[in-house]
């Protein structure tokens, strides 16, 4: 078997498995917090357009970019590897003929599609809900598939780092939590050069200025608050490397490393 | 009958724990059982064999090949984990069908494989039953069913038997010695003396991380006989029965017990002594209460071998 199949293998294998656990369930079930808040929204102001429903969905953008993303990445990311250690199902996978590397490759692209599928559901509801208004606008397709790319980017880069993680430390978690709702939450505001050693930075730097022919000012300024935007194309590669990176560190890692179950 | 392990001044560490000193083996076709306590390394070795940890010195090899990120071994090894865990979430089924997918194999075969492993073991019943809803028997069985479907000629068992009931066990060891007699080999570990004669003639003795013999089961009863036995005789005059045994010389020692009424003989003959004991209460008319043998388990066996 060559080392693609390999991923293809453990990436079916643990794209089911994903979708049976309670923590799926649990995720869910966050995921429609904002879309209860656009049916309220929508309820409580059902007479009102215009700013108002770009104010909330910056707000909506916000807790996606800024907390359910990072909490998805960061349990599913660090749990690539860490719970089959913790579980001890750890044996089931690595006296099988498949290289280790394609065991953290093949987890975490599972795990990216079910957070992705997770992340697309919630805010594509939510998101259409609080726009119902504009439906027949274009622009509002186009401004929903930039988000949703956005939110796919930083997936990734978030999932790929808290992967690394996972497989260095032994309480990733912890670790995990300080940086995302830590370092990132700060990091951002600082001005020059000091914001891009944040991930949420580039996330930002990707986001629209001002949806075309809705919103300007108050709520843009929700996201995009002191940004100092790096360009489009240098942001995804930015994304592109920080997710490379730590796969490839995390892959090599668990290639090297023992792991030994706590008894 | 050619060498399928070997082992070579195999050590490992944890931390500063020793856990594997020095072994060096060879083991070939058949059943081979790994015999120790708890805690005498065989899971260490049984995980250095199987590449799940990688040996601090010395070298391992299966069929000549090294086993440390060598998955390609796996093709023809199977494994059975001591622990009791299992991705509790999905059915008999999906987990052997989930775990056949890393064999490259086709649709049609990963079920066909499948199907025959839980028939093997018994479960065909129960395939579409979550694994978290099985029995203690129910999931060794499965455990074991994941270890053969594939199809190997090398398996390695780590505590196969343990927490399964006597009918449990007897399938089990059929089980593992149909596998043996397809002209396979069998490496399989337990603390339980009689549980490995079950199984096979052929004994490693670990202990503390090291070999301590290796042999046939006669050998391994010999050095067993050869460690001197307690028995334990709580009786209502023990010092009258003491006086009957001082002349014998089956007996190396005997002191009494802290309650007064014990008497402890120590003895490499306890066959000879326990026929004699018989006839000595009998003849002085003594009362006893209770006959036992502290040290009559393999830990006293191995702490003995240690000694040696």
């Amino acid at each position: 078997m060559t080392a693609s199949q390999a991923v293809r293998q453990v990436f079916g294998f643990f794209g089911f498995l994903g979708r049976r656990t309670g923590k799926a369930r649990v995720f869910a079930l966050l995921g429609l917090m904002p879309v209860v808040l656009a049916v309220v929204v929508r309820i409580v102001f059902h007479s009102r357009t215009g700013p108002l429903a770009s104010v909330f969905t910056e707000i909506l953008m916000v807790f996606f970019l800024q907390f359910y993303i990072v909490i998805l990445a960061l349990f599913y990311g660090t749990s690539v590897t860490a719970e089959e250690v913790e579980n001890r199902t750890l044996s089931y996978l690595i006296t099988r003929p498949i290289p280790k590397p394609a065991v953290v490759l093949g987890k975490f692209a599972a795990y990216a599609a079910l957070m992705f599928v997770l992340v697309a559901v919630s805010l594509g509801l939510s998101y259409f809900i609080m726009n119902a208004a504009h439906l027949a606008d274009p622009a509002l397709y186009l401004t929903f598939l930039r988000y949703l790319g956005v939110l796919g980017l930083g997936i990734l880069a978030y999932g790929a780092f808290f992967t690394f993680l996972g497989t260095v430390l032994k309480r990733a978690i912890i670790v995990g939590l300080v940086f995302g709702f830590g370092w990132e939450n700060v990091i951002q505001y600082f001005p020059g050069s000091t914001q891009r050693f944040s991930i949420v930075h580039y996330l930002k730097s990707l986001l629209p200025y001002a949806p075309e022919g809705r919103s300007a000012g108050k709520g843009v300024a929700l996201l995009l608050f002191r940004l100092e935007p790096t360009s489009p194309l240098l942001s995804i590669l930015a994304l592109a490397a920080i997710t490379a990176a730590f796969l490839a560190l995390a892959c090599w890692l668990f290639r090297i490393k023992e792991y030994l179950y706590e008894e | 009958m050619s060498v399928v392990i070997a082992a070579a001044n195999l050590s490992k560490w944890y931390g500063n724990v020793l856990g594997l000193n020095d072994v060096t083996l060879e083991l070939e076709e058949g059943i081979t059982g790994l015999l120790g306590p708890n805690g005498a390394g065989k899971s260490t070795f049984m995980k250095l064999i199987t590449g799940q940890m990688k040996p601090a010195i010395g070298t391992v090899t299966v069929r000549g090949r090294r086993v440390w990120n060598n998955p390609e071994i796996f093709q023809g090894l199977g494994f059975c984990p001591e622990h009791d865990v299992f991705y509790e979430d999905v059915t008999g089924w999906e987990f052997l069908t989930g775990l056949l997918r890393f064999y490259g194999y086709a649709k049609s075969e990963i079920a066909e494989r499948a199907a025959r492993a839980l028939a093997v073991v018994d479960l065909t019943e129960d395939k579409d039953r979550l694994i978290r809803g099985y029995s203690r028997g129910m999931r060794q069985r499965i455990k074991f069913a994941q270890a053969i479907a594939h199809d190997p000629d090398i398996l390695i068992l780590d505590e196969p038997l343990s927490g399964l009931d006597p009918l449990g066990k007897r399938k089990l060891i059929r089980l593992i010695k149909e596998f043996k007699n397809q002209g396979r080999t069998v490496l399989v570990s337990s603390h339980v003396l009689p549980e490995i004669e079950a199984l096979t003639t052929r004994i490693v003795l670990i202990h503390q991380g090291k070999i301590l013999a290796q042999g046939d089961i006669p050998f391994i009863r010999e050095l067993i006989e050869a460690h001197p036995h307690q028995i334990s005789v709580r009786s209502s005059d023990p010092r009258a029965l003491a006086a009957r045994f001082v002349g014998d010389r089956s007996i190396q020692k005997m002191t009494f017990g802290p309650d007064g009424q014990t008497l402890v003989v120590e003895t490499h003959k306890r066959d000879e002594f326990f026929g004699r004991l018989t006839g000595v209460v009998l003849e002085a008319g003594l009362e006893v209460e209770e006959i036992s043998s502290p040290d009559d388990n393999l830990q006293s066996v191995f702490e003995y071998l240690v000694g040696k």
